[in-house]
């Protein structure tokens, strides 16, 4: 197993590092879960059905909207996966959007 | 802490809770939809693909007899005729309100409404709406219709249910836990409807939503209400078990694969030598939970399903599955995929009446929260009509009984224990322990090794004890994070949920001394010849289960 660079722009401007076990059949919100489990158990993101349906765990993904449930986690051309709410609503705080 | 009043409480916004909320509202009572996710988008509905149904679609031969037969044939005896009879009487006249609201089923090349097969159905009757993401588009439509009520109906995202709140033995309302503002609120109901949903999330692999994590089992319990039929869970066959990301995922094109064994062995050949890998669901889950018990699985637990043959048809037939393998790194064109069961539903639940009433005055239940109408095994895409016919029954019978109660009783709750669990000065704050997260774990692996396809006295005596462990750990539980909406704090709460509602289905499982249905004991193989049903009460910490006849039995 190898390690993939994370950076999370939380509230307030605050930018997140995670270095974070992972294998390329890990989806982004494999690798959410990992620093869930391993690094920041206080994060929060929001997830349901895992399959692409409920879109709850949209997000920016590497500057792109995407469902972080169905996209891969990859590294941007920074070196880094970057991930941050979508840039619409009110955050209720990390990754998580009012509904 | 805060106060909410309303009259009509209901706990869970899928097609069940949403239903309900519509037609209780229409009755002019207020009515609060309460959802520990975002509102409508949380549940198992949104994953559903089709529903069974009667209408000016069906086709000749179809008839609410015949419809009404097959789901007593299904339930292997357990399923019951008062609720089986309403919902093939009422779901013509559900589906037509739907329609009318907005949504539009799906059509074959002849613009007529398209009418699919379902194993287990004596005739084709099942139907679907945006072109197989049926689920979705019925809480779409029942959300728009709920818009048009806002007057009376308010819904709240985000918000989990901790205990249900009783007053002289009535339900009156529920202690929840706002997770945005992370504070405690009571809200106060003249009735409560429960719509939370399934239980897919205490096993390890399961097709079912996070959310799944059966608190509404727990929530009834703790108010005194019976579980009937507890242990017939049903274990969805054919799902992927690898890669992780996916684990659980249905694949429905199953009946036109080939199903090996770790040694290469097609292993139907010897339990179902006519119709191989095109058998019913229990069937298959238990000749695969089989072959794994055996030593004959994967090193992942699981079998090997071969499409090879037969790529294009899976391609064309069912493209979003075969593009998720594809996309997941599971090349059906040249691989075969690791494959076994997955929990998916369960056909017990709180016990009710055909107005969705439990025995506990004032609380009422509906979808798949609620047992009885599927017995021992439930006919494909009835869990969609059942959830439109008794969501709008327990709505409206509901709001009835609160227009007739002038107040609402303000219940003694006793929430001492969460508020010393989910606020600063709380004992058990500070003090290491397992993580919430590891006793989700541990309850999923309990549940796979002790009370999973296949079950025995000694698997099911040893899960019970273990989770007498687990409640143990889980009073010296880590205290969560309670910054807004963190995911410790979720788990935390689900956790306790899920140890109830394990207990309650490993109690039941030990009480059937047969092989009924989707529950297999393999020390009780066959069946006994009066049947019965398990019934599971919660009182004074302690559960109680029995036996109860069928109805008209002595
Ligand atoms: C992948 C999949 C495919 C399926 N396909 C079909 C199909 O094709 N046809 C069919 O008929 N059936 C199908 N089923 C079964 C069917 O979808 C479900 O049984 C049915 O939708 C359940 O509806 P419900 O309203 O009872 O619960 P759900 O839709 O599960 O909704 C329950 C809601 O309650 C909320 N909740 C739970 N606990 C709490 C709490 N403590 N506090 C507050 N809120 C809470 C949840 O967040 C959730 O939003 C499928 C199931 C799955 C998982
Ligand atoms: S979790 Fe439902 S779309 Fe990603």
């Amino acid at each position: 197993m190898s390690v993939i660079q994370v950076k999370i722009e939380r509230d307030h401007y605050e930018t997140s590092f995670f270095e974070v076990a992972y294998s390329t059949d890990m989806t982004v919100l494999n690798i959410i879960e990992e620093i869930y489990r391993h690094h920041d158990p206080a994060i929060a993101y929001r997830f349901s059905c895992r399959t692409g349906l409920c879109a709850t765990c949209m997000m920016m993904i590497n500057g792109k909207p995407g469902l972080s449930c169905m996209a891969m986690g990859k590294p941007g051309e920074d070196g880094y996966l970057t991930l941050a709410p979508l840039p619409k609503g009110h955050t209720i705080r990390d990754l998580v959007k009012e509904v | 802490m805060d106060i909410i009043n309303t009259d009509v409480l209901i706990i869970g916004s899928g097609a069940a809770g949403l239903s309900a909320s519509v037609y209780a509202a229409r009755s002019g009572q207020k009515v609060l939809v309460i959802d520990k996710g975002a509102v409508g988008k949380s549940g198992s509905t949104v994953g559903a693909v089709q529903i069974a149904s009667l209408g000016e679609w069906s086709l000749n031969g179809d008839s609410e007899e015949t419809y009404f037969k097959d789901i007593e044939e299904s339930g292997r005896g357990l399923s019951d005729p008062v609720l089986a009879k309403i919902l093939a009487g009422e779901i013509t006249e559900r589906i037509n309100e739907l329609i009318a609201w907005g949504l539009k089923l799906d059509v074959d090349e002849k613009k007529e409404v398209a009418v699919f097969s379902t194993a287990g159905h004596s005739i084709s009757r099942s139907v679907s709406a945006r072109k197989g993401k049926t689920g979705l588009g019925i809480l779409q439509t029942f959300l728009k219709k709920a818009r048009s009520l806002k007057d009376n109906l308010n819904t709240w995202s985000d918000v989990i249910t901790l205990e249900l709140l009783t007053s002289s033995e009535r339900v009156t309302g529920a202690l929840v836990f706002d997770l945005t503002e992370t504070k405690l609120s009571i809200i106060h109901a003249k009735t409560v409807i429960l719509a939370t949903g399934g239980m897919g999330q205490l096993y390890p692999v399961t097709s079912n939503p996070v959310q799944a994590t059966g608190d509404g089992f727990s929530l009834g319990l703790g108010a005194g209400a019976a579980l009937k039929d507890m242990e017939q869970v049903q274990f969805y066959p054919v799902s992927l078990k690898a890669p992780q990301s996916v684990a659980g995922f249905c694949i429905s094109f199953y009946h036109y694969s080939k199903l090996y064994n770790k040694d290469g062995h097609r292993f139907m050949a010897d339990y179902e030598p006519e119709t191989l890998e095109n058998t019913t669901r229990d069937k298959l889950s238990l000749a695969m939970a089989s072959e794994v018990g055996q030593g004959r699985g994967t090193e992942n637990g699981a079998v090997f399903m071969d499409v090879t043959h037969t790529t294009d048809r899976v391609k064309s037939d069912f493209p979003h599955e075969y593009e998720m393998c594809v996309d997941r790194g599971v090349d059906l064109r040249s691989n075969r995929a690791e494959v076994g069961p997955a929990a998916h539903f369960i056909m017990g639940g709180i016990q009710i009446d055909g107005n969705g009433a439990s025995s506990v005055p004032g609380l009422y239940v509906t979808g798949e929260t609620a047992g009885g109408l599927h017995g021992g095994n439930r006919l494909g895409n009835n869990a969609l009509s059942e959830c439109l016919v008794f969501g709008a029954r327990a709505g409206q019978a509901a709001a009835s009984e609160s227009a007739e109660r002038e107040n609402r009783l303000f219940p003694s709750a006793d929430v001492s224990e969460w508020l010393q669990k989910l606020t600063g000065d709380s004992p058990v704050r500070g003090k290491k322990g397992v993580s919430p997260y590891d006793i989700k774990r541990k309850i999923q692996s309990v549940m796979d090794e002790g009370a999973g396809v296949v079950r025995s006295d000694k698997g099911l005596h040893q899960a019970r004890k273990k989770l007498e462990e687990i409640d143990v750990l889980l009073k010296e539980a880590k205290a969560p994070s309670l910054k807004p909406y963190s995911r410790e704090v979720i788990d935390f709460i689900e956790s306790r949920h899920m140890v109830r509602t394990a207990k309650a289905i490993v109690e039941a499982a030990m009480h059937r001394t047969e092989s009924r249905g989707a529950h297999y004991n393999k020390d009780h193989p066959g069946l006994e010849t009066k049947p019965y049903h398990t019934v599971v009460t919660y009182q004074d910490e302690r559960f109680i289960c029995l036996r109860q006849p069928l109805k008209g039995d002595r």
